[in-house]
């Protein structure tokens, strides 16, 4: 699809969000609350009693942010089947071993997943939804996610074919 | 004004839980056709060899800051039906420059990741399992970060950060978003000798489109009549931020507890937090009203006396007293640090101090506690009358306000004694007083 439609159909997508729920898009909060839901399996007592978690109470699950997680997992799975790109496979540089991908992708995932409860948001909630609405912290926020992929780029450029 | 979710407090309801799955199924579908189910195509931003995303992100905060601005413009959104982040200058820093790591190392961000999990992406999956570790290990270390966390600035805007019209500043982004998607398109068209869309009558119309959208804007707010809405009340609006600054918005805990005990008429004192909370403790005097209900309720109390907000942190206090601003009322406070502060600050008795007391404040410690924890109507309470041979009244204490451990140990288990551990969640955590 032609980069700048698909920027618009996202741009209505998030409007919609604001007109709608009175909050905007967002998936790194899901993810997270997954996460608590994961440890109250586990050590319910424990989790309810740390500070940060522990103050989503005994269903971090109940959150409409989990439920959009949800749907993006669906929409994305519906669109892609329709478009036949659906395909199991770990997705790296021809010259890149698959194990070292999934480390890269690992040690991606912990510092973006702590990142964005720090920014209490990620590329979604703050790049997209909190730059749309021009809030200070989301745009810096943005911001310093290119400042630093921008420097750090050239140093894991490997596991690509740059 | 339209009826958001968030607007009249039903975002935790079934309704919003369906809107929000279909919204998400949008958004889904919106990342997957714009190519991001591949880690591969993603991270080509970071290497000037797939410029996708800037394409994709500016386009979509562009068409949603176009149709924001003038949905505000007509009066269907404002500050109290739709949620504004915070900002917090350290923590959102911190947080992208961290987060660019993850980025560029995975080549996936949340959203996308569970589109690429959708599109069979093992490494989206792998990178999604990383992020709930990620979450974990925030958790784990959310008290030490407590000096970041707490440094919360309230809802900022960046036109007013910079001193600019809303119109001005979203026309300005506007401009620059145009001139990346040519600068993105000419990377392209250098890289691999071809530009897909480099000058094309589509490209130039997509942004002429984009800046007469944002050039609308002057003439949308100009037409805007003096009214309530707050872009036209510049005077009052640069007094509020004044008054931010030099931090006339909070009221100190201690300021606070003087003059409740001095019995002040003029207060009304508020606890935000959930009914549920406010019966396990809360300031003696304050009502309980929920965020939503704050216009109605405290419209009586506009602009007389002072309102003081509070909760246990300090971010919805400011952004309440931020809304009601924009409703006129010019006396909301809130308390500085919260429910914690106060019983940090006012409460916490002299020998679990770390600090050293005056012999002034240790006077007023003791009259704070005195006046805070005893139950609000003794009399009624026929349990305490019951046990008020054992001395159990906590009233009867007094000055000085401290237990002696005997007497602890002696009462420990009665329902009517209240233990009230005053550590920070950590150290409540690894060792208190049972009850």
């Amino acid at each position: 699809m032609n980069p700048y439609y698909a920027g618009v159909l996202l741009g209505v997508t998030l409007l919609l969000s604001y007109l709608i729920l009175g909050a905007g898009l967002g998936a790194s909060s899901g993810v997270a609350r997954v996460g608590a839901y994961m440890e109250l399996s586990v050590a319910p007592a424990r989790t309810l009693a740390t500070e940060y978690f522990g103050s989503w109470g005994e269903q971090p699950l109940q959150y409409y942010l989990v439920f959009m997680l949800v749907g993006v997992f669906f929409g994305g799975l519906i669109s892609a089947l329709l478009a036949n790109r659906c395909h199991v496979r770990i997705e790296r540089g021809v010259k890149c071993s698959s194990k070292k991908r999934l480390i890269f992708a690992l040690a991606g995932g912990i510092l973006a997943g702590f990142a964005s409860r720090l920014a209490s948001g990620c590329t979604s909630g703050q790049g997209l939804a909190g730059s749309a609405v021009l809030v200070t912290g989301s745009l810096l926020f943005l911001i310093c996610i290119f400042v630093s992929g921008y420097s750090i780029a050239w140093f894991v450029r490997r596991q690509w074919d740059d | 004004m339209i009826d958001t979710f968030f607007g009249n407090g039903t975002l935790d309801t079934p309704a919003a839980f369906l809107a929000s799955l279909l919204i998400g199924i949008a958004f889904g579908v919106a990342l997957e056709k714009a190519g991001f189910g591949s880690s591969r195509r993603i991270a080509g931003i970071f290497y000037l060899r797939d410029m996708t995303v800037h394409k994709v992100m500016f386009t979509a905060v562009v068409v949603a800051m176009l149709g924001i601005c003038y949905a505000k413009a007509f009066g269907l959104v404002t500050g109290e039906n739709v949620y504004f982040l915070p900002t917090n200058y350290a923590a959102q820093i911190m947080g992208g420059l961290i987060f660019g790591a993850g980025f560029v190392m995975s080549g996936w961000c949340p959203g996308t990741g569970a589109v690429g999990l959708a599109s069979g992406k093992v490494d989206a999956l792998v990178f999604l399992f990383g992020a709930i570790g990620g979450s974990m290990l925030y958790n784990e270390v959310y008290p030490i970060l407590d000096p970041i966390t707490t440094g919360d600035q309230g809802v900022i805007f960046a036109f007013d950060s910079m001193g600019v019209s809303e119109a001005g500043f979203a026309f300005f982004l506007t401009l620059i978003a145009v001139g990346c998607f040519w600068g993105a398109e000419y990377i392209e068209k250098k890289r691999h000798g071809k530009g897909d869309l480099w000058g094309t009558p589509f490209l130039k119309a997509f942004s002429v489109v984009l800046v007469l959208g944002a050039f609308g804007l002057f003439a949308v707010a100009g037409q805007q009549p003096v009214s309530t809405s707050v872009a036209s009340k510049a005077s009052p609006e640069t007094a509020y931020l004044e008054d931010l600054q030099a931090g006339l918005d909070h009221m100190d805990p201690q300021e606070l507890a003087d003059r409740l005990l001095a019995g002040d008429p003029s207060i009304t004192l508020v606890d935000i937090r959930t009914p549920r909370e406010f019966a396990q403790f809360h300031i003696r005097s304050a009502l309980n009203i929920q965020v939503s209900d704050l216009p109605t309720l405290l419209s009586p109390h506009k602009n007389q006396g002072l309102i003081v907000l509070y909760s246990n942190g300090m971010t919805h206090p400011a952004q309440a007293r931020d809304s009601l601003f924009r409703l006129g009322y010019g006396n909301v406070y809130f308390l500085t640090d919260g429910l914690k502060g106060f019983l940090n600050a006012c409460l916490k008795p002299i020998s679990l101090r770390l600090e050293p007391v005056s012999s002034v404040l240790a006077f007023k410690i003791n009259a704070w506690r005195a006046f805070f924890l005893a139950p609000e109507t003794p009399a009624s309470d026929p349990k305490i009358i019951s046990n008020s041979s054992t001395a159990v009244d906590i009233s009867n204490l007094t000055i000085p306000g401290l237990v002696e451990t005997d007497w602890l140990n002696m009462n420990l288990g009665k329902s009517d004694v209240k233990i009230i551990d005053l550590h920070a969640q950590s150290e409540y955590n690894s060792g208190h007083i049972p009850g």
